[in-house]
């Protein structure tokens, strides 16, 4: 059976682990040529190993206009052009605003947003330039919502839905679509170190709730997983969602839904 | 094309004798489910479900009667053994201004675009949970619109009834998570259907634009019935197992950009 990806060549950054290597892996499944693009080379590198078939590594730093730009050139020179282009790296400090410096700040909207702008910007012009293509920005329902404690990444995800819509717009009649999924909270390297700082901060115990993965089940019905995001990424990216641009698409278990 | 996750689901979808309704049954059947038809049009809908062939079926149903929406739900679990996904489809729109609207017409179209989801949601519950309780993915999906999710002059009737169709898949959300029913719903912009035809004069008028330059414009092109019907197939399958209380706009852009 004909994948729903076949022959299209594909950009992850932040690949080496969690979403974006899920996100890989299914493109790859789908019969994409996969490019998987991260800060950690080793990690990438061994990433793509496993993936194995046609799958490639490349070493990059989103925050990195340079390395941002040689990224997306050497994928063109390799593959003789790009047709999906996934803004997935990202990080997240855990902190209140208030007192919060502004070089905290920017160590996580430089990756979040600069990130995403650089990678969106390059990959849209090299997309232009062979007839269009899909990006695709792993953004967060954060986005949409105060987020206490996670202020930079909450208004760095709200940013790059945002500069998603404007690509969208402003790439139309180039061919080029983009769209945002917001995930709900899913259980990776990016989650797991804060849940006790989260539990605390919400005061959970006095709500009587044991702990913060019993708040996710109340809030989301459960975690999410890396390959529920790479099913909508897949969607998102194919031409089965040919009208679809300039959206912004939750995938939370019900989070944003309830007020309560 | 790649349909493991359609195959042998049972679904129901008001409305599909003709236009979106029509494109996600066919879009569904292809992908291997046992779609029932129904719509307010019997004839056309027992016409759509034998053009599908055998395993379908079409029921008359108008989406305005509480025992018509309950019986056609019962028909169709008696002839699936059961309900895995109801697309709630069935809608009508007025173009003319808020002003000119009269009462009567205002709350028919809210009794069917509104309170016929409701009725059918309803009514489909009970059987999507059982389904749900025996390992299956259940789904609502609801064709709202782009309409729900911002301001379009000369539609007021239906743009309130969209956005209460957004607003309602939330709450079902959260109140069917724990017994395994997703719902969510579909937001198209102008699809080139019948019922965008009618509407095309009266915005046309309205813009002092040609109704295609509108469309140009605004959202690129015309969206197709099958795009539609390709977003409700990802929603209403395990694809999308996580996705509840959310609207998926598809729309060339029209709700996503500012001018
Ligand atoms: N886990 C969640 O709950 C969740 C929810 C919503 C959105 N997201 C988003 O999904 C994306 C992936 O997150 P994840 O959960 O897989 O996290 P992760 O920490 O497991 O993976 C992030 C990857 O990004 C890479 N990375 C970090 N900084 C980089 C940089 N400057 N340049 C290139 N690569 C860099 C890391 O090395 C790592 O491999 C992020 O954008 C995150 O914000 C995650
Ligand atoms: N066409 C568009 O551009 C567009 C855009 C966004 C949303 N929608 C929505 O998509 C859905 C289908 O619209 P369409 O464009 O295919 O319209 P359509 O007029 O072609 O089809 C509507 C179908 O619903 C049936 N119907 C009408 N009243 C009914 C009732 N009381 N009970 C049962 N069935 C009834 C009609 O008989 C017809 O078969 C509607 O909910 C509409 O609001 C359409």
């Amino acid at each position: 059976m004909a994948g729903k990806l076949e022959g299209k060549i594909a950009l992850i950054t932040g690949a080496a682990q969690g979403i974006g290597l899920a996100v890989a892996t299914r493109y790859a499944a789908e019969g994409a040529t996969v490019v998987l693009s991260d800060i950690d080379g080793d990690a990438v590198q061994a990433a793509a190993e496993g993936i194995g078939g046609s799958a490639s590594a490349m070493t990059a730093d989103v925050t990195s206009e340079e390395q941002v730009a040689a990224l997306v050139g050497e994928v063109v020179a390799q593959h003789g052009g790009l047709d999906i282009a996934v803004a997935n790296a990202g990080i997240a400090t855990v902190q209140p605003a208030v007192g919060m410096s502004l070089a905290d700040w920017r160590k996580v909207t430089s990756v979040n947003l600069d990130g995403v702008f650089l990678t969106l910007t390059h990959a849209a012009g090299a997309m232009a330039a062979s007839g269009g293509g899909a990006l695709v920005t792993i953004a967060s329902v954060t986005a949409q919502a105060g987020s206490p404690l996670i202020s930079s990444y909450a208004a760095a995800k709200a940013g790059a839905v945002n500069l998603t819509r404007t690509i969208a717009i402003e790439m139309r009649d180039h061919g080029v679509r983009a769209n945002a999924i917001c995930p709900g909270f899913i259980d990776t390297e990016l989650v797991k170190p804060h849940k006790k700082t989260f539990a605390d901060a919400l005061g959970l115990e006095a709500m009587g709730i044991p702990d913060f993965d019993a708040f996710i089940a109340m809030k989301q019905g459960r975690y999410g997983t890396e390959e529920e995001v790479a099913a909508l990424a897949t969607f998102l990216a194919s031409d089965r969602a040919g009208f679809c641009t300039a959206g912004e698409y939750n995938l939370d278990g019900g989070l944003r839904a309830s007020l309560l | 094309m790649s349909d493991l996750e359609l195959e042998g689901r049972r679904a129901h979808v008001t409305g599909a004798a003709s236009g979106i309704g029509w494109a996600i049954a066919q879009r569904l059947a292809a992908g291997g489910a046992r779609v029932a038809i129904s719509d307010v049009d019997e004839e056309g809908a027992k016409a759509r479900a034998a053009e599908l062939g055998s395993g379908h079926v079409g029921l008359g149903c108008d989406v305005r009667s509480m025992s018509e929406v309950s019986a056609a739900i019962d028909a169709t679990v008696d002839a699936f053994g059961g309900l895995d996904l109801l697309v709630n489809n069935a809608g009508v729109e007025i173009g003319k201004p808020m002003v000119d609207t009269e009462e009567d017409e205002f709350m028919t179209l809210m009794d069917i675009n509104v309170n016929g989801v409701y009725r059918a949601s309803r009514a489909a519950t009970a059987a999507l949970a059982a389904a749900a309780a025996a390992g299956s993915d259940s789904a609502i999906v609801n064709i709202a619109s782009v309409a729900g999710v911002g301001g379009c002059p000369l539609l007021s009737a239906y743009c309130a009834s969209k956005a209460a169709v957004i607003r309602f898949s939330e709450v079902c959300a959260i109140e069917l998570r724990e017994a395994g029913v997703r719902v969510n719903a579909v937001c198209p912009a102008f699809i080139d259907t019948p019922m965008v035809q009618r509407l095309a004069p009266a915005v046309a008028a309205m813009t002092g634009m040609e109704f295609g330059d509108v469309v140009a414009v605004k959202q690129g092109r015309y969206g197709t019935l099958e795009e539609v019907a390709e977003v409700v197939a990802f929603l209403g399958s395990s694809e999308a197992a996580w996705t509840t209380g959310s609207h998926y706009v598809l729309d060339g852009g029209i709700s996503g950009g500012l001018l």
